[in-house]
């Protein structure tokens, strides 16, 4: 299958492309003096960051478009998005506290920014689950489509958190109105982080829509039997 | 590494490790799910 081939070749780019990443990050870009080499967790935990929130971007985007078109591409994207959604969204769960342990002196706090990134998590969670639970793929499709839908709005609380409430954690440096408050090494290494890890995305998501193609027969099999 | 500069070089390499773990678990999930679908 034509798809599935070019997913694999684009994750295994973005795999080699995640290693030159981790070598530009790690020997040739600058300790920040204050945080020490902790700060350099930001160059994997935002570029995840930013992927989670495409994707459930992506999912609410495809549940209005099946809503409103009933073709189940948009489906068939959404349940793609959403299973690597919650791969990076793993990612910036386990990065997140490492990174907040010697900085913060606590791994978690229960500010607004981490308590709506976690719930976003438990969001990819429950429309994974939701699919598995419903049978009926129409139903399934519809059901999904409202929850993604719900998934999208939460984005903008996510990201305007940080100015809403007090919080620990630091405001945008890159995706804010002004010009991004970053050294120009550490910001080139943010922005090739950002690229890799959304090819990472663009190819995992390629996989995954392929596999429900390939999966279709056997689960309407499972539904009429 | 320059001197008054934090000592905390283990959290980094951590976060780094688990990042790359969760990655190329889920690319390899997915390259076995693709071969048996």
């Amino acid at each position: 299958m034509k798809l599935l081939r070019g997913g694999r070749w684009i994750t295994a780019a973005g795999l080699v492309l995640l290693a030159a990443v981790y070598v530009r990050a790690l020997a040739f870009t600058p300790i920040e003096r204050f945080q020490g080499p902790a700060q350099k967790i930001f160059y994997v935990h935002v570029p995840a960051a930013w992927c989670a929130m495409l994707a459930m971007g992506l999912v609410g985007v495809a549940g209005i478009l099946f809503l409103l078109l009933k073709d189940p591409r948009f489906d068939r994207f959404g349940e793609a998005s959403a299973e690597v959604g919650t791969v990076f969204s793993l990612v910036m769960l386990t990065t997140g506290p490492i990174w907040a342990k010697p900085i913060w002196g606590t791994w978690w706090t229960w500010d607004a920014r981490l308590t709506l990134t976690l719930f976003l998590f438990l969001l990819f969670l429950g429309y994974l689950l939701l699919r598995g639970a419903v049978t009926d793929p129409g139903l399934k499709a519809r059901y999904s489509a409202v929850l993604g839908i719900c998934g999208l709005v939460l984005l903008p609380f996510i990201h305007l958190s940080v100015y809403l409430f007090r919080t620990l954690h630091p405001q945008p440096i890159v995706l804010k109105p002004s010009a991004p408050s970053l050294p120009g090494a550490m910001l080139v290494t943010l922005l090739f982080s950002f690229g890799v890890f959304t090819l990472l995305y663009v190819g995992f998501v390629v996989q995954r829509y392929a596999l429900s193609i390939l999966r279709e027969p056997a689960e309407a099999r499972d539904h009429h039997a | 590494m320059p001197e008054g500069i934090p000592q905390n070089a283990g959290f980094m390499v951590a976060a780094y490790v688990t990042a790359a773990a969760i990655l190329l678990g889920y690319a390899l999930s997915l390259y076995r799910r693709t071969l048996k679908p």
